[in-house]
């Protein structure tokens, strides 16, 4: 159905609302933090040797590759209105699975598969406890983080694994140039656009996300939505895994402790909104590489690791007030 | 008028939606028809809302049916009446702030696409500009919704309901927001959509908007339809008086009383954007009514006098002296306080006791060292109960089980624990059964023989008018006229609230 | 209308009572399969260990009930305990070192209870993030060391008994009976539960809900302070990776007792038998021999599992 062109209105002057391009694009959510990160580059490249090399860069980069997967992820949770906490304990299960079954069988597809596997499915069970459950997902992942470690330390204890070449062929070495790693997270990051434009599951997470009541009303699936998301951070932690095994060649019980806070860094540097309804795929990637920065920075500036801790935690404060501020700032007052 | 026999689009037989205990509306028909515009009008608590939302599907009603095209349907949910066809744009935005007008247009639809499989944005954004530009506007359909106007947000609602193939759009207050040329934009269009065989259900207090642009008017009167016919049927007073009904005379109570000096006196307060340039004088024994329509500030000026909303310019004088009220704790202080307009979200807590409620804002008169004496508290809170004719539960009971009428009377008790000198009530009667509503005039009439100053704030002429000795009336933030006890009547009140100008000698 | 009223004071009285008789059911089967734990002497020497918890419960117990959260409880023990040991090493005299470490938890408590405020974010997401500072200040002053060697003087808080009781079981039930007073009987634990519910009425009836919010992490946090200090007493050594986790169980403890994580309920003595229950199953499973790792699985599944009954509960009630 139309208006046809003989329509009365044409006649009523209207005001152009039209906003000027420069304020649409500087409100993306990803934009401060893109700035962010150019002048933070710039800036630690000046003051540090070392730092602006290709080499130096370009293992900045893997650092990210790992946290980006699955930022990636748990950007989408977020998204959604929810929040998962539990990934470092959940990286270090999937770990687990993926490097006792390439003790077994050897290769490294198979222990992909059981990693995924393995991710997806407390991945589901996060969904369901937080969605179906109606527990909070603060507390169903918080729970989660640590019965995912306990399980970990109990089943792994004081083991160390050591990965046979063939089964770190997902962290380690180049195809066409580029490293594998890098390639890995640039395909998800690919992939992850594709469904955020094209899938109906991700329009509707952003959305319900942004608005929950005007979701309902339009009759989103919001429990199965949100479900979904959480499956998906499982199966990214299965996946960031295989790559972090790749990388580091060594299983212990004790990896990824903390890993959870880099991400949550990383979304939430990148310009993803805590409360869920804004931000993009860009978001926790950048994030992610701002984080590799800084602490990289830290590295080469001989700053002892224990005050990793107590950079982090002011990112994560520094961004969501300065969220806090940008909100009431580019609202209109609606 | 047409002499085919036409068929309506949709239409409500026999609806009737009950609450519980509580009857919203009953035995409601209403016939829809293609390219006419229907004006619901009432006051408050009519039933207009409840109606709509039977229509579009919001509620299912307990009796009676909706059809369309003569068929019977059963809503379940608003996606329902979406696939039939029927939307509604509510008063409060909808919308999802941070996405693109074209990603909250197609939110929740079949979204076209391409011979790939992925959604075809090209032609979702070249449909979306073209709805817009017959909406007469022309805006970049990839920015996010929040960096719009409000009157803009409006339109994309309605461009939204029009790409869901709306045969019938309800429209609930669509101007509440609007200034005067974003309004006359908005009529224009809904006759657009008219012509183009739209049904649209108006449901506004604005009654030269109906006589604008409507075709036929509904009156719902406590949950009644009272009066279906064409526009050319009423003019504005006897639209009034349909709404408004006879006013029974034993409902209210107002006992001559005495008036004293000047309590409250406000000289050009002004907070944009909800009012500005208001100034009043309120007496010892008097009842200042507030009268206006929605958007039109009262509650936002009651929020300023009692602390919650800060003020930009003007000055407040309470028994004489110059004060400022910053906080609710000023206003206490100054003996003011404030019945507020929701009982339900802001006034009462619903989980607490009866009793918990009416000492809330009091609590430091039963406390010592921060102790507070239940037998202190237990005693007076069965006082105010009993003076306050709350009935159906004890007082240690929660609340919430009480009717609208004894939580109301909760809510007036609690307001008036600290025994204030400047009480004003928001829409104190607003849900509340017939034999409640007159217990609560009894208590506003004492009030003021007692010697308080009470302000009125009220969308209900009858009570209104009933119960003031003087009525000020607000429009758009301003104060647009204050009329004495002679002055009086439906239609003058109703007139300024809207905007018309008076019309005498009305039937 | 009246009978609804009684059924939610049965409810209420239904829950401590299901949670007392859980709790005897708990020792008792501990009793049975671990011989020799049933020991008077033993199971109250096992109060020792969670007086610290219990303190900080108690304040989690007001924060949980306005519909807040604090997850930096953990991380602000270990940087109350860390200013304890560094100042004293530093040279302050120890009676100061100890001031000095209660006022960083207040000061921690207020830090949180600021930044809620004035910048309107959600409590989740600020104690996430002083999560991780706090923990990452701590780090960064104690450079990974501990401090030890403090005068036996100062293990009098962590390490004596009066009569039979530990000294800090003793100061946990004070401030049970404190805390039970200000929650049920003040005009403060009013408040409370009216921001919990129904913040804008609270507001609308004159409350200052900046100040009870305020007030509440700072609370919450001058109760880690004295945590901290009974925990560096008690084990005579300052160290940076305190409390690790102790969120958790606070919040479990909580949780358990009945709060509701969305706010508005929650009783003292509800929390008590959080305490109790959540401590004794710690303890049992020392006793028993068994690795601390499965203590990390049993917290997280109660913490979950308490968040899901009361879920449960509350559609039932309704």
């Amino acid at each position: 159905m139309s208006l046809d062109a003989g329509s009365e209105t044409r006649t009523v002057d209207f005001a152009a609302d039209d906003v000027p391009q420069w304020r649409s694009i500087l409100s993306w959510p990803a934009a401060p933090s893109i700035i962010f990160l150019v002048v933070a580059t710039l800036g630690v490249g000046m003051v540090t040797d070392g730092f602006l090399t290709i080499a130096n860069l370009r293992s900045i980069l893997e650092q990210a590759v790992l946290i980006s997967i699955v930022a990636l992820a748990v950007n989408q949770v977020i998204l959604s209105g929810e929040i998962d906490v539990s990934t470092g304990s959940l990286l270090a299960v999937c770990a687990f699975v993926f490097g006792n079954t390439a003790n077994v069988v050897g290769g490294a597809w198979l222990p992909l598969l059981a990693a995924l596997a393995a991710g997806g499915t407390v991945g589901l069970l996060n969904g369901f406890l937080s969605t179906y459950g109606r527990v909070p997902s603060i507390i169903t992942t918080l729970g989660m983080l640590f019965i995912l470690r306990g399980a970990v330390l109990l089943g792994g204890g004081a083991q160390v694994l050591n990965m046979a070449p063939e089964s770190r062929i997902f962290g380690q070495g180049m195809i066409a140039g580029i490293p594998v790693t890098i390639l890995i997270a640039a395909c998800l990051f690919l992939v992850m656009e594709i469904v955020s434009r094209h899938i109906i599951w991700a329009r509707n997470a952003i959305a319900i996300g942004g608005n929950e009541s005007a979701a309902r009303t339009l009759g989103l699936p919001i429990r199965k939505t949100r479900l979904i998301a959480f499956v998906l951070s499982g199966l990214c932690c299965g996946l960031a895994a295989a790559v972090f095994l790749g990388q580091i060649g060594q299983l212990q019980a004790t990896a990824a402790t903390g890993f959870e806070l880099k991400v949550i860094a990383a979304v939430v540097l990148g310009g993803t909104s805590i409360r869920g309804g804004k931000g993009s795929n860009v978001s926790p990637v950048v994030g992610a590489v701002l984080v590799g920065v800084i602490l990289n920075a830290m590295t080469l500036n001989r700053v002892p690791g224990t005050y990793e801790l107590l950079v982090l935690g002011s990112l994560i404060l520094g961004a969501v007030s300065f969220e806090g501020v940008r909100q009431k700032l580019l609202t209109r007052g609606h | 008028m047409s002499l085919v026999e036409r068929r309506p689009v949709c239409a409500l037989r026999n609806v009737s939606k009950r609450f519980g205990s509580i009857s919203a509306c009953q035995d409601i028909s209403i016939e829809l028809f293609a390219g006419e515009a229907v004006a619901l009008a009432g006051e408050n608590g009519a039933g207009k809302s409840t109606t709509a939302k039977c229509l579009y599907g919001f509620h299912s009603p307990t009796t009676g049916h909706v059809e369309v095209d003569g068929r019977e349907m059963t809503f379940r949910s608003p996606r329902d009446g979406e696939a039939a066809g029927i939307v509604m744009i509510p008063q409060e935005l909808d919308l999802f702030p941070e996405l693109s007008i074209v990603e909250n247009m197609f939110m929740g639809q079949q979204r076209p696409r391409t011979r790939f499989g992925t959604f075809d944005w090209r032609a979702m954004k070249k449909t979306a500009r073209e709805i817009l530009a017959r909406l007469g506007l022309r805006l970049d359909v990839s920015q996010p919704v929040h960096l719009l106007s409000a009157a803009n947000c409006k339109l994309i609602e309605i461009a939204r309901a029009l790409n869901r193939n709306a045969r019938v759009i309800i429209m609930d207050e669509p101007t509440a927001a609007l200034t005067d040329r974003e309004v006359r934009r908005l009529l224009s269009i809904v006759r657009d959509l008219k012509k183009n065989g739209v049904a649209i259900v108006y449901i506004t207090h604005r009654l030269d908007e109906i006589f604008d642009v409507c075709d036929r008017i509904v009156v719902l009167r406590d949950g009644s339809l009272v009066d279906d016919g064409p526009v050319s049927d009423f003019t504005e007073g006897s639209l009034v008086k349909k709404m408004v009904g006879r006013p029974l005379e034993s409902l209210f109570t107002h006992s001559p009383h005495p008036i004293g000096d000047v309590a409250l006196e406000v000289v050009g307060l002004t907070s944009e954007p909800a009012f500005r340039d208001i100034s009043f004088q309120v007496r010892k024994g008097e009842i200042l009514g507030i009268s206006g329509l929605i958007g039109a500030g009262r509650s936002e000026l009651a929020n300023a006098l009692f602390g919650l909303r800060a003020y930009a310019a003007g000055t407040i004088a309470v028994n004489e002296r110059r004060v400022r009220i910053n906080s609710v704790a000023d206003a206490f202080r100054l003996g003011i306080a404030y019945l507020p307009e929701e009982r339900r979200s802001q006034g009462l807590i619903l989980p607490f006791s009866i009793q918990h409620n009416i000492t809330l804002a009091s609590l430091k008169r039963f406390t010592r060292l921060g102790i507070v004496s239940e037998r202190g508290e237990a005693d007076f809170a069965r006082k105010a109960a009993t003076d306050f004719t709350v009935s159906g539960a004890r007082i240690d009971a929660a609340v919430s089980v009480l009717s609208g009428g004894n939580q109301q009377k909760v809510l007036i008790a609690k307001t008036l624990a600290r025994n204030p000198e400047i009480i004003i009530l928001d829409e104190p009667t607003r849900g509340v059964d017939v034999g409640a509503k007159s217990e609560i005039y009894r208590i506003i009439d004492d009030l003021a023989r007692r010697g308080c100053a009470v302000i009125l704030i009220s969308s209900e002429l009858n009570e209104v008018l009933a119960m003031s000795d003087r009525i000020l009336v607000m429009r758009e933030g301003v104060a647009v006229r204050t009329f004495e006890r002679s002055e009086f009547s439906p239609e003058a009140i109703g007139a300024a609230a809207a905007g018309q100008k008076v019309l005498s000698n009305v039937a | 209308m009246n009978a609804r009223s009684l059924s939610m004071d049965r409810f209420r009285v239904n829950r401590s009572m299901v949670l007392a008789l859980i709790f005897i059911i708990q020792i008792a089967v501990t009793s049975l399969l671990v011989p020799g734990y049933f020991d008077i002497r033993g199971l109250l020497d096992a109060t020792r260990s969670f007086s610290e918890a219990g303190l900080i419960a108690l304040g989690m117990t007001l924060v949980i009930i306005t519909g807040g959260i604090d997850l930096s409880v953990g991380a602000l023990l270990a940087l109350v305990s860390v200013t304890i040991g560094f100042s004293y090493q530093a040279g302050l005299p120890l009676w100061a070192a100890s001031l000095a470490g209660v006022g960083v938890g207040t000061l921690g408590g207020l830090f949180n209870g600021a930044f809620i405020t004035y910048f309107r974010l959600h409590p989740l997401v600020v104690t996430l993030g002083t999560f991780a500072l706090f923990r990452g200040i701590a780090y960064a002053v104690s450079d990974a060391n501990a401090v030890s060697g403090f005068p036996d003087w100062f293990s009098l808080f962590g390490q004596t008994t009066l009569g039979w009781f530990p000294l800090q079981f003793l100061f946990l039930c004070l401030f049970v009976v404190i805390f039970w007073v200000v929650l049920s009987r003040s005009a403060f634990g009013r408040y409370v539960y009216a921001v919990g519910h129904n913040e804008v009425a609270a507001r609308f009836a004159g409350i200052s809900t900046n100040s009870v919010l305020l007030a509440v992490y700072t609370l919450n946090g001058f109760l880690v302070g004295l945590a901290g200090l009974i925990y560096t007493s008690r084990i005579a050594s300052a160290r940076g990776n305190a409390g690790l986790g102790l969120e958790l169980t606070v919040i479990a403890m909580v949780v358990l007792g009945g709060t509701k994580i969305t706010g508005g309920s929650g009783t003292i003595v509800g929390t008590m038998m959080g305490i109790l229950i959540l401590s004794y199953l710690q303890d049992g499973l020392t006793f028993a021999g068994v690795r601390a790792d499965w203590g990390l699985i049993f917290i997280g599944v109660f913490l979950i599992l308490g968040v899901f009954v009361n879920e449960v509960f509350r559609e039932r009630s309704r």
